[in-house]
């Protein structure tokens, strides 16, 4: 494949060049070091990645001509290195499932026509170096369900997603890692349009030494637009779960209204959890609010649980369930939601410190 | 004491009130009813200066004065005092505090000497009692967590406090139990004096069987379409509005 | 109408920032600029011992290869740190042994900042520290502190008489090169307070330190050290004014705390440095490191802090949890007016066992002023059962300002339990219009509305100096509405 660098991957091969890969001086990424796990030349030169698709609504085109805007730095990497691509169009309705089959480094861009739906799946397992750039563009009154399965892995997983919605569309998102060495979702959400949304919602469920990362940026840069997250860390053994949130809502996106919530359970002596919900507010007739807490089990309740004739395991497994339940109701499909609990009950003997 | 002149008022470019008309004597109290949307609580927050209630024609003189030149505050500080629809609740500000900026506002504006905390806590002490507004109360955030009964309370205990020259009740019953709205309606009707006017604007007919009004006026679509004697809340409870306003037109 | 008039109102009472005078005395400055001969002239004039100035000049050798700090939220100018004088005195000022040896000018200055430095006209059981530009200009009621055993002096005077307490603690909470500015503070600190109290002492009056910038092109960096032995108490409060300028200066002060077993020290700031006028010209630039350090097991250190003042406020007043039981707290009002940018905030470090900390920050801003409330909370592994609560609220007013809160929150013990909340508002238009209605004008009803949204912060400082913080509040926030 020969593709022409335009201007556009060329700023972005530029920009990736000066910053080098993320580490964690770098404010952005203060919770989670690319670093020791891969150099410049891995990601330069990453492979293409692979995928199955089964897609129907949709049209397909190729994306190579240098549009994008990307939410960090690896979506830079994506956008300037990436040798595979893929364009997804849809004018009504669409479903798409997809699966990232190896390793390696793509970038999507995934366009709603205005009033158009879209259901949109996929499963990134990891393994090596994984970067996926997606660039989701929503016109007036679209909408669009993504759900984002990361398996536990090993290497690095990156997902980085811009997404700007139009007047009255609506963007949600449930993202459920399970971990690896490093993996983290970036998202850069615009709400440019009068009524725009977003809902964002996930879990991560993290055992032995594995790190997870949701990092994400609401931009409420047009009035009466509403966002909401919900995020839910578990982290057991040695893992580090970590969720940062920044929230900005510029001059004049009056009536703006957003709530954030990010919770941590924290299961072992050696694991690790960071939040970090941040507001960032230039107008004053909005509703703002964000609330974060980090802690164990609640000991009464396990203690009650136990009194009942309920084992320590079963208590314990019944209150991480309990505590991941909220985020899971925000999943409408229920053939997804009942996928991503599957996906939990295996994680959960890990993360209660079973082999 | 109050002379209202063919008022037009326009809430965010709408006009609401169209030409109203009203005068209203020392000692009187007038009771103002009309259906939702009818522009009676548009008419307590011209008379009060709110922001965004705007004069566009017709004017408004209160004891010889023009009320539209006057900011919300001043207008207090001679005397008119609204007693509101929803008291508005300010977090942190105790409720002894905010009477004491207050009744020391208005008499520093009224070139009076201001009182200190005890003394405001004497008159305060004086009217409480009889509008069981407790101690307690006092010493909370202003109308934070004030069930509607005590916060209508408070708004009375305020107009006994301030003795204003014009005391506006805007829908002082709404939300209120039987037992409330009499002990609304006594601590109102003590105040009642020949120097004092009252406008009380209701939906319904059944505070004015506790406060009997001098005259009752009928506002339907922002003016007065019928004017009489207390007898007239009777007619409209037996009627209802549409009624009366279809008769009337 | 009304609304014009109130605006003019507004616009003739925003002018009276009324700490802006300046006093006519003569001074003797230290040559403009910063080189190591500035530290040794400044040492020289303060008579150290050898190992002060070692300890200066290796705090200089390291700050010359620092670079300014770039990550807060706040913009400005670059500082020619050549282009200012790092020390400036009033001429003939050695120590005091009673007030009637004070240039009776720098009396009447304190006087008319509402500072009456006679000791017989002294809020009772104040003791107060007078800081005018570079040093220390009286201290009262050293009596009685020292019938309680207590040491409350000038620190260059500690250097001086008491260099062992000095040495033990000057740099052990706040390291020579821990930040950029706190390094430059310990190559010219010029003065500050000493304070000790021994062990099972209560502290048997507040202690106050009043700083007062006055010269032009002048910096100021004062230095305070404050110990609390075993089972002690002390409570300090530190006021700052300067002149209207139109010039910026630099003030960049170090304060460490160290409590030791059982210890309690409670420190309230009133900070009303002068905020440049309403085009932003002028103000103050308070880059200050605070940080306390509760050693010992049980101790305790609250952080209370009022800021109105200074047209860039750079600042974390911070609590290292590191013995057992001990409690951190951080109490902040910030209002930012006009051009003023705040970027304040706390860090509670959890390393010891069961420890607690708990956060209320209040920020509000005005006019056209951005407000940042930065924090970090940090349990460690072995801070078992720490406690955090956060409460972070901001309140806006006006279209044109900007309220940011970037907490960052980092658990590595599963026992911790961190809360943090924050919420966003504004002064709502029918709270305003009600207090409108019973009379109050709008200038007033702002300061009531937003007393009151600071009420739990108020209610921790010191009863003397909480009636003159409320109605600071009201001041700060003149010609926000109109």
């Amino acid at each position: 494949m020969n593709v022409a660098l335009d201007a556009r991957r060329l700023k972005a091969a530029e920009e990736f060049r000066a910053a080098g890969v993320p580490h964690r001086r770098m404010e952005a990424w203060k919770y989670s070091d690319l670093r020791p796990l891969i150099d410049a030349e891995q990601v330069a030169s990453a492979p293409a990645a692979q995928w199955s698709i089964e897609a129907e609504g949709v049209e397909l085109f190729d994306p190579a001509a240098g549009e994008g805007a990307f939410a960090g730095i690896m979506g830079e990497a994506s956008l300037a290195f990436a040798t595979a691509t893929l364009g997804l169009r849809v004018k009504a309705a669409g479903r798409v499932r997809i699966a990232f089959a190896t390793p390696g480094q793509a970038r999507l861009r995934i366009v709603l026509d205005d009033g158009a739906r879209l259901d949109y799946v996929e499963s990134a397992p990891g393994g090596g170096l994984q970067n996926i750039g997606t660039e989701i563009v929503l016109g007036r009154g679209a909408r669009m369900t993504h759900a984002r399965l990361a398996q536990r892995a090993g290497g690095a997983r990156i997902g980085d997603v811009s997404v700007t919605v139009a007047e009255g569309g609506c963007y949600r998102l449930h993202c459920a890692d399970f971990g690896s060495d490093l993996s983290r979702l970036e998202l850069d959400i615009k709400l440019r349009g009068i009524g725009a949304q977003a809902h964002l919602s996930g879990t991560s469920v993290l055992a032995q030494g594995l790190h997870a990362d949701v990092t994400t940026h609401v931009d409420h840069a047009a009035g009466d637009t509403c966002s909401t997250q919900l995020f839910k860390l578990v982290a057991a053994d040695k893992a580090r779960a970590v969720y940062q949130g920044r929230i900005t809502v510029r001059q004049g996106a009056d009536g703006s209204d957003s709530r954030q919530t990010a919770k941590g359970l924290l299961l072992a002596e050696r694991a690790e959890i960071d939040l970090k919900p941040e507001l960032e507010i230039f107008a004053d007739e909005v509703k703002c609010a964000h609330g974060a807490a980090v802690g164990d089990l609640d000991a009464d309740s396990l203690f009650y649980l136990r009194s009942r004739g309920i084992a320590d395991d079963e208590a314990r497994a019944l209150l991480i369930r309990a505590f991941l339940a909220e985020p899971l109701d925000e999943v409408e499909d229920e053939a997804m939601r009942a996928a991503l609990w599957a996906a939990i009950e295996d994680a959960l003997p890990g993360a209660m410190g079973q082999p | 004491m109050l002379e209202i002149k063919d008022l037009h008022a326009a809430v965010d470019g709408k006009e609401i009130l169209k030409g109203l008309s009203l005068t209203v004597n020392a000692g009187e109290v007038h009771a103002i009813m009309g259906p939702n949307g009818s522009g009676k609580s548009t008419l307590s927050y011209v008379l009060a200066g709110r922001a965004g209630y705007k004069i566009t024609s017709g004017s408004i003189r209160y004891r010889g004065e023009d009320l539209a030149a006057l900011a919300p505050e001043e207008r207090a500080a001679k005397g008119i005092f609204l007693a509101m629809q929803y008291p508005v609740e300010i977090p942190g500000v105790t409720t002894l505090t905010f009477l004491k900026t207050a009744l020391n506002a208005q008499r520093r504006a009224r070139g009076e000497s201001e009182l200190d905390a005890m003394g405001v806590l004497k008159r305060v002490r004086a009217r409480a009692s009889e509008l069981k507004v407790s101690e307690e109360m006092l010493k909370r955030a202003l109308n934070v967590g004030f069930s509607g009964g005590e916060k209508k309370r408070l708004e009375i205990l305020q107009m006994a406090l301030f003795e204003p020259r014009l005391a506006i009740l805007d829908e002082t019953d709404s939300g209120l139990d039987i037992d409330a709205l009499k002990l609304v309606a006594e601590g109102v009707n003590a105040l009642r004096a020949p120097e004092r006017a009252m406008l009380v604007i209701t939906h319904y007919q059944r505070l004015l069987q506790y406060i009997v009004p001098d005259r009752v006026h009928v506002l339907s679509a922002g003016r007065i379409v019928r004017e009489g004697g207390p007898e007239l809340a009777h007619e409209l409870e037996a009627k209802g509005y549409e009624d009366i306003v279809r008769s009337a037109a | 109408m009304a609304a014009v008039e109130t605006r003019e109102k507004v616009s003739a009472l925003a002018e009276k920032y009324k700490y802006g005078f300046v006093t006519d005395i003569e001074m003797e400055r230290a040559p403009k600029g910063l080189s190591e001969d500035t530290v040794r002239y400044i040492s020289a004039k303060k008579g150290e011992p050898d190992w002060m100035l070692a300890w200066r000049l290796s705090a200089f050798r390291r700050w010359v290869e620092m670079r300014e700090p770039n990550w807060a939220r706040v913009h400005y100018p670059k500082i020619d740190y050549q282009d200012a004088y790092y020390y400036a005195a009033p001429k003939n000022t050695p120590a005091k042994q009673s007030l009637d040896e004070v240039d009776p000018k720098l009396l009447e200055t304190y006087n008319k900042l509402g500072i009456p430095l006679s000791e017989q006209m002294l809020l009772a059981g104040v003791a107060v520290d007078a800081v005018f530009d570079s040093v220390s200009v009286a201290t009262t009621f050293k009596a009685k502190l020292n019938e309680a055993g207590v040491i409350f002096c000038p620190i260059s005077e500690a250097i001086r008489d008491h260099p062992d307490l000095v040495r033990k603690y000057l740099g052990t909470v706040v390291p020579v090169t821990d930040n950029f500015f706190s390094t430059l503070n310990s190559a010219v600190f010029s003065d500050g307070t000493f304070v000790f109290v021994p062990k099972g002492v209560r502290c048997p009056m507040e202690l106050s330190t009043y700083f007062r910038i006055n010269a032009s092109e002048t910096g100021q960096f004062e230095r305070t050290l404050i110990i609390a032995d075993e089972g002690s108490y002390v409570s300090y409060l530190e006021g700052c004014t300067a002149p209207k300028r139109d010039e910026n200066q630099l003030h960049a002060a170090v304060v460490e705390l160290v409590a030791l077993d059982g210890a309690e020290i409670k420190y309230s700031t009133v900070q009303n440095w002068y905020p440049g006028d309403e085009e932003g010209k002028g103000g103050i630039y308070n880059f200050v490191t605070k940080r306390g350090d509760c050693r010992g097991r049980d101790s305790k250190i609250s952080w209370t802090q009022v800021e109105t003042g200074s047209a860039i406020t750079w600042k974390y007043p911070s609590c290292i949890l590191r013995g057992d039981n001990s409690v951190g707290e951080f109490y902040s009002i910030a209002i930012a007016n006009h051009y003023q940018q705040a970027d304040t905030g706390t860090k509670m470090i959890h390393l010891g066992r069961n420890t607690r900390s708990r956060i209320v920050s209040k920020g509000i801003s005005a006019g056209r002023a951005q407000n940042t409330y930065r924090g970090l909370v940090s349990v460690h592994p072995k801070a078992a059962n720490a406690r955090n609560h956060t409460q972070c609220d901001s309140l806006l007013i006006g279209k044109q300002c900007g309220a940011h809160t970037v907490p960052y929150i980092e658990s590595r013990n599963p026992s911790a339990r961190i809360e943090h909340e924050a919420t966003t508002s504004k002064i709502a238009e029918d709270q305003l219009f009600y207090c409108l209605q019973r009379g109050i004008n709008p200038e007033e009803a702002v300061a009531l509305i937003v007393n009151g949204f600071c009420k739990e912060v108020l209610q921790q400082l010191p009863m003397e100096f909480a009636v003159e913080a409320q109605k600071l509040v009201g001041i700060s926030l003149e010609g926000s509405v109109g």
